[in-house]
């Protein structure tokens, strides 16, 4: 697949089956977990494809939704299995499982994850989890609800072992000088979102068993409204129809910072390094990566303020969810502020670093209505909805995940990505989302205009369903140019531009110490020792514009006065 | 002069290393990097903290998944007029006393293993694994007697949350016991996790299940 045997000599040149499928080294698992991400994504994105195809055209001989009877259930499935692909397999995987397994070890001065073993069999069980998400879309729908339920579980699974892993890894592995405050960003954003994701993802792993014990033992933990009818009052409780909302939000409000946090430090750690300037107010922003994980622990019950729960605790729930403000904005002016006067190099990686705070603030501010509990009870339909989380959520971590890939691409493969078709790509792509979701928020708005009177509202409603078609159209584009990526990507993967340095772009992190592919063992003969922190940019009377993190003070004098 | 301004920073930052936050080298371990090409992967190997250290918070996160279970259970239970209670078996009184009894077997063992005193350290650990076996055995027997009076999983939500709650502790129970008998029965005692590391893992785990059987008995007692 990817030749980094040959440059290597001491590598073992074993088969591919041990080096890359049954492979406990954390690199192997790392890409191994990029691949299904990349994987899933394209099957997501032309399930979405085929969902507003079949909006605008109705009538079409659509592939999946005609074979398999054109029935409303079909849609609905659609639906699903792009959320639960997208959302678990890309956003909770490649950033901090694909990308964190790779890079977490290498960042600290590990040269393996604490347990690589669990490391492998989380991998391997959320492949598992991926064929069954994927099967249930073939398959007459009790089955194949009981299916998914049973590949959440699974997924759930693997996320805890994985979550394990990292935190551990990162409590006890590190090595010699990495102190708590010299650790990147981005290990900060991954151990802060292990231990999340170590909380969160028991819960839904319990709803799961629930769900589960009631489809197979017929249990009652979640009845079904049509049984609770019939039975005499009282015997069931009041509260039933809200309990598996409660679990479910419980871990899936949690779920979307889970998605965004590794992104947070991917997008810190790459502004910093393209703008050559510390990152601006360090410390805060860890604060405000941990604060994200704490109120994201806390705000479940924003989702559900029209489901009758006491009506004192929307007011407590929109107070927590309002309050994530802090630690976003926090995020922001450091980005900002690390911008300030900066000579900006507007490579493709930074382009969508940029392009991530841009999503994230618009997504942000639609968010900002959704939190106010009395607002999104009256006046706000699905598609503002659909438009605003895919937006902050989908989307900004897209951008964080393929930003990433632009900045380690030459670490991982020793080959670097095109970088004119890669900003084609970025600029194809940033207008297309804008032009799908934007409009998104305006068909939400609309939907609630019935307060008009009736040749205001008929003019109102005559624009929708041409806001429809121009969202398909700008989704054709924007798949369109992912087809520009995934073809550059391809090419630069065996044909792109040799990187043989080791620092291709002059970092300051522990990964770009060693070479490009990295060696088996990482590190080679020495364990890396860490004397500064992570983000030591334009330190002045320095040769360089950037130190470090295991230059050895006397080498850093040294530097000094050959540079003077 | 621009030189000397920066002096001090060098030796602050020398005196953090020497003070020293990151995780101890593992012991024999040395960094002196004289680069032997087959010992370079032996020299790397990571503290055996990590496995206390992964113990705690894979307990946190259990806990998490019975505290979903717990909160459904009190949810639906004050949410309900008419609730079918389970009357309690009594043998899960003994079985109780069993599990309680097992924690205490496990510190003995572990103090003889202290002591350097192995012969006493496997009589006490194969007395705690066997105790382990018949509170599974018991829980069995409390679950045959409720099926005699009639209460399955699917009579009423009281009985589904006794299933589901014995069921789960038992499955996360057993594999407690799998850990007992590991460290009885393991032949090579790989270097990085010695016989006392996971004995005290084990035992930190143990004594969580003890715990935690506690905790969900009296929910099931309470709640009646």
């Amino acid at each position: 697949m990817y030749d980094n045997g040959a440059s290597h000599p001491d590598r073992p040149r074993t088969d591919f089956l041990s080096r890359c499928v049954f492979s406990t080294n954390h690199k192997a698992v790392g890409l191994n977990y990029l691949w299904l991400a990349l994987f899933s994504v394209f099957l997501g994105m032309a399930m979405s494809l085929l969902m507003r195809i079949h909006l605008v055209w109705p009538g079409m001989h659509l592939p999946l939704l005609s074979n398999l009877g054109n029935s409303p259930d079909r849609f609905a499935a659609l639906t699903t299995l792009h959320g639960s692909l997208m959302v678990f397999l890309v956003l909770t995987a490649a950033p901090q499982a694909g990308f964190g397994n790779y890079f977490l070890p290498l960042q600290i001065g590990a040269r393996e994850m604490a347990f690589p073993t669990l490391n492998l069999l989380a991998f391997w069980a959320t492949v598992a989890s991926l064929l069954g998400l994927t099967t249930t879309f073939f398959i007459s729908p009790q089955p194949a609800i009981t299916l998914w339920v049973v590949s959440v579980a699974i997924f759930c699974a693997a996320s805890l072992l994985n979550a394990l892993n990292f935190s551990v890894t990162t409590i006890d592995l590190r090595g010699r000088g990495m102190t708590l405050p010299r650790l990147p960003l981005t290990v900060w954003a991954w151990f802060i979102n292990a231990i999340l994701g170590l909380l969160i993802f028991s819960i839904l792993l319990a709803a799961c068993v629930c769900l589960l014990s009631d489809r197979l033992l017929s249990t009652r933990f979640f009845p079904t409204l049509d049984f609770i009818v019939n039975q005499p009052p009282g015997v069931i409780a009041d509260a039933v129809p809200i309990l598996w909302q409660r679990l479910f939000w419980f871990f899936a409000q949690a779920e979307v910072y889970v998605a965004m946090l590794p992104c947070f430090g991917l997008v810190t750690h790459l502004i910093s390094t393209f703008s050559r300037k510390p990152v601006w107010k360090e410390r805060l922003v860890v604060l405000a990566l941990c604060g994200v994980g704490v109120f994201g622990f806390c705000v479940w019950g924003q989702h559900m303020f029209s489901s009758g729960m006491n009506p004192f605790s929307p007011l407590v729930f929109s107070l927590l969810a309002s309050s994530l403000g802090l630690p976003a904005t926090i995020l922001l002016i450091s980005w900002l502020g690390t911008l300030w006067n900066a000579r900006v190099q507007l490579n493709t990686a930074m382009l969508f670093a940029l392009g991530f705070i841009s999503l994230f603030l618009s997504g942000g501010l639609s968010g900002i209505f959704l939190a106010r509990h009395d607002l999104a009870a009256a006046a706000v339909s699905d598609d503002f909805v659909t438009g605003h989380f895919h937006l902050v959520m989908g989307v900004a971590a897209t951008f964080a995940i393929l930003g990433a890939l632009f900045f380690w691409f030459p670490k991982m493969f020793g080959r670097r990505l095109n970088e004119p078709l890669g900003k084609i790509h970025f600029w194809l792509t940033f207008a297309g989302v804008y032009c799908v979701f934007m409009p998104m928020h305006w068909l939400g708005l609309i939907a609630h205009t019935n307060l008009y009177s009736g040749s205001r509202m008929a003019a109102i409603a005559a624009i929708v369903g041409p806001v429809r078609t121009f969202i398909t159209f700008a989704i054709l584009l924007t798949v369109f140019a992912q087809g520009i990526f995934l073809s550059n990507f391809l090419w630069s993967l065996f044909r792109g531009e040799r990187v043989l340095e080791c620092n291709f772009w002059r970092a300051t992190t522990l990964e770009w110490s060693v070479p490009s592919p990295p060696p088996a063992d990482d590190f080679g003969a020495s364990n890396p020792v860490v004397y500064r922190g992570a983000y030591e940019f334009s330190v002045p009377n320095v040769a360089e514009d950037f130190v470090p993190q295991h230059l050895a003070p006397e080498q850093g004098a040294k530097a000094r006065e050959s540079g003077e | 002069m621009p030189g000397t301004t920066a002096v001090p920073d060098i030796e602050i930052i020398v005196e953090d290393i020497g003070g020293g936050g990151g995780p101890t080298p593992p012991p024999g371990g040395g960094d002196d990097g004289d680069g032997e090409d087959r010992d370079r992967r032996r020299k790397w190997s990571p503290t055996p903290r990590r496995y206390s250290t992964a113990i705690t918070l894979g307990i946190v996160s259990i806990l998490m998944f019975f505290m979903a279970l717990s909160s459904a259970f009190i949810v639906l239970r004050r949410g309900s007029n008419v609730w079918v209670p389970v009357h309690l078996p009594l043998v899960l009184w003994a079985n109780t006393g069993i599990l309680l009894a097992s924690s205490f077997t496990l510190e003995s063992a572990r103090r003889r293993l202290s002591l350097a005193d192995l012969p006493g350290f496997r009589k006490f650990w194969l007395v705690t694994t066997v105790l382990g076996f018949l509170f599974v055995a018991g829980q069995l027997i409390a679950w045959r007697q409720l099926v005699a009076q009639g209460v399955y999983i699917a009579s009423n939500q009281a009985s589904s949350f006794f299933y589901i709650f014995t069921a789960a502790h038992g499955v996360h129970l057993l594999g407690g016991v799998a850990a007992l008998l590991y460290v009885l029965t393991r032949k090579v005692e790989p270097a990085n996790l010695s016989r006392s590391v996971a004995a005290e893992v084990a035992s930190y785990y143990w004594h969580f299940m003890d715990g935690l059987w506690i905790f969900l008995l009296a929910l099931l007692y309470l709640g009646k």
